[in-house]
């Protein structure tokens, strides 16, 4: 159109002015719009979960504390129990020990005096056969020796008699 | 010769009520609004809580930059004006800096500067009023005696006005010493070069100076301008509030 402007008026060009403050609002719309409102929003999504974050560790921190608390807790109260048990398991056991070693003891000392009279018992038996054997002997001896018949009654006496005086001597 | 700084151009009109112009100033303005709701919508997609992307990084450093400044000049309580500062700030710079592409910077017209200028006097004295109440706003222009009111008045306007011109100040001097500089630069290349036909009509001297001078006029300034102008807006509305 080849139409100027002046290089400056005072008052300025009045629809310049009212197409200023129009562009003035739109571009200040427009660069919210698309730069600053969702920029600002990742910002905060951002640092909310930042934030979360940090206390998600600060809990998990606590909860393994606690439970760290609670098993060493445990542990000891385990390690006293192990204790206990094996002082029982002992005690018991030597309880045990001493008992069957009695009742060996016991038993032994059944089976050695069974063992005892058994012996005396057959010791008498051979005496009382070896003393009838002795008698039996002496009479064919004394036969022989006299020749003569005595009463076997009176010999079985006189034989009696010496064995016990023998016995009685030894 | 003669060099002619012009104002913005007419671009076209808008036929009601009695026709509105539509200047270059307001042409320029949509075209870099445009580029900075684009990288803004680039930027701002698909992000992610975990993993994000490099692309996502940017974003992220930069709404994060420009909240930390905004927290750091106005207090923790004020991030919610992160946006709207961010916004002058980067459209006051990409506005400076698109002079660099050929285009004419929006920031180069007055209107542009004070209607920014305005809108910062406006929230400044909105901010103050439901801080204080209107009773609060209406007394604290005569502190701290009542003698001072006018000055505090005056002082009050003064700070659009000077905020407007500081920034139309610098860019559109900028603009105006970079024409003269190509004119002076085209007048010497003809003046030394001119005799050899053909070649001669180009404007050899014209590469090189001109570039480093932009780095001043277009990359500092422009960058700087946006900091002090978001950055007084900040300290007035924080101001407005104790």
């Amino acid at each position: 159109m080849g139409k100027y402007l002046d290089f400056v008026s005072i008052p300025p060009d009045v629809w310049s002015l009212i197409f200023t403050w129009c562009n003035l609002l739109i571009l200040f719309l427009l660069v919210k719009k698309f730069l600053f409102k969702p920029v600002q929003n990742i910002l905060k999504q951002r640092d909310a979960e930042v934030r979360e974050m940090y206390e998600k560790a600060e809990e998990a921190e606590k909860n393994a504390k606690s439970l760290e608390a609670e098993y060493s807790e445990r542990l000891g109260g385990a390690k006293e129990e192990a204790g206990r048990i094996m002082q029982e398991a002992t005690r018991s056991a030597r309880e045990r020990g001493d008992e069957i070693v009695g009742e060996a003891q016991a038993k032994a000392a059944g089976l050695i005096s069974r063992a005892e009279a058994q012996i005396e018992r057959e010791r008498e038996a051979a005496v009382g056969e070896l003393r009838a054997q002795v008698a039996d002997m002496a009479v064919a001896i004394a036969e022989k020796v006299i020749e003569k018949e005595i009463d076997p009654s009176d010999h079985a006496r006189l034989v009696e008699d010496f064995m016990s005086s023998e016995v009685e001597k030894r | 010769m003669n060099v002619d700084v012009k104002g913005p151009e007419i671009l076209f009109e808008i036929p009601v009520l009695g026709g509105i112009g539509v200047s270059e100033t307001i042409v320029n303005s949509w075209i870099i609004m445009a580029v900075i709701a684009l990288v803004c919508f680039f930027l701002g997609r698909n992000l992610k809580v975990k993993n994000p992307s490099k692309r996502q990084l940017v974003a992220e450093k930069a709404v994060t930059m420009i909240t930390n400044l905004v927290t750091d000049v106005m207090g923790e309580k004020n991030a919610g004006w992160a946006p709207y500062i961010g916004t002058l700030l980067i459209f006051s710079a990409v506005s400076s800096l698109s002079s660099l592409t050929g285009l004419r910077p929006p920031t180069a017209d007055l209107a542009t500067t004070l209607g920014w200028a305005l809108v910062t006097f406006v929230m400044v004295q909105v901010t103050n009023i439901r801080c204080h109440g209107v009773s609060g706003w209406l007394k604290g222009f005569t502190q701290p005696i009542f003698v001072m009111t006018p000055l505090n008045i005056i002082s009050e306007v003064a700070n659009p006005i000077s905020m407007a011109f500081r920034h139309f100040g610098n860019i559109a001097s900028g603009l105006v010493i970079t024409s003269l500089v190509y004119a002076a630069l085209a007048a010497l290349s003809s003046l030394v070069l001119g005799w050899i036909p053909v070649i001669g009509q180009i404007p050899f001297l014209q590469v090189g100076l001109p570039a480093l001078l932009s780095i001043y006029f277009d990359l500092f300034t422009s960058v700087l301008q946006a900091y002090i102008f978001s950055m007084l807006t900040m300290v007035f509305v924080s101001g407005a509030q104790d």
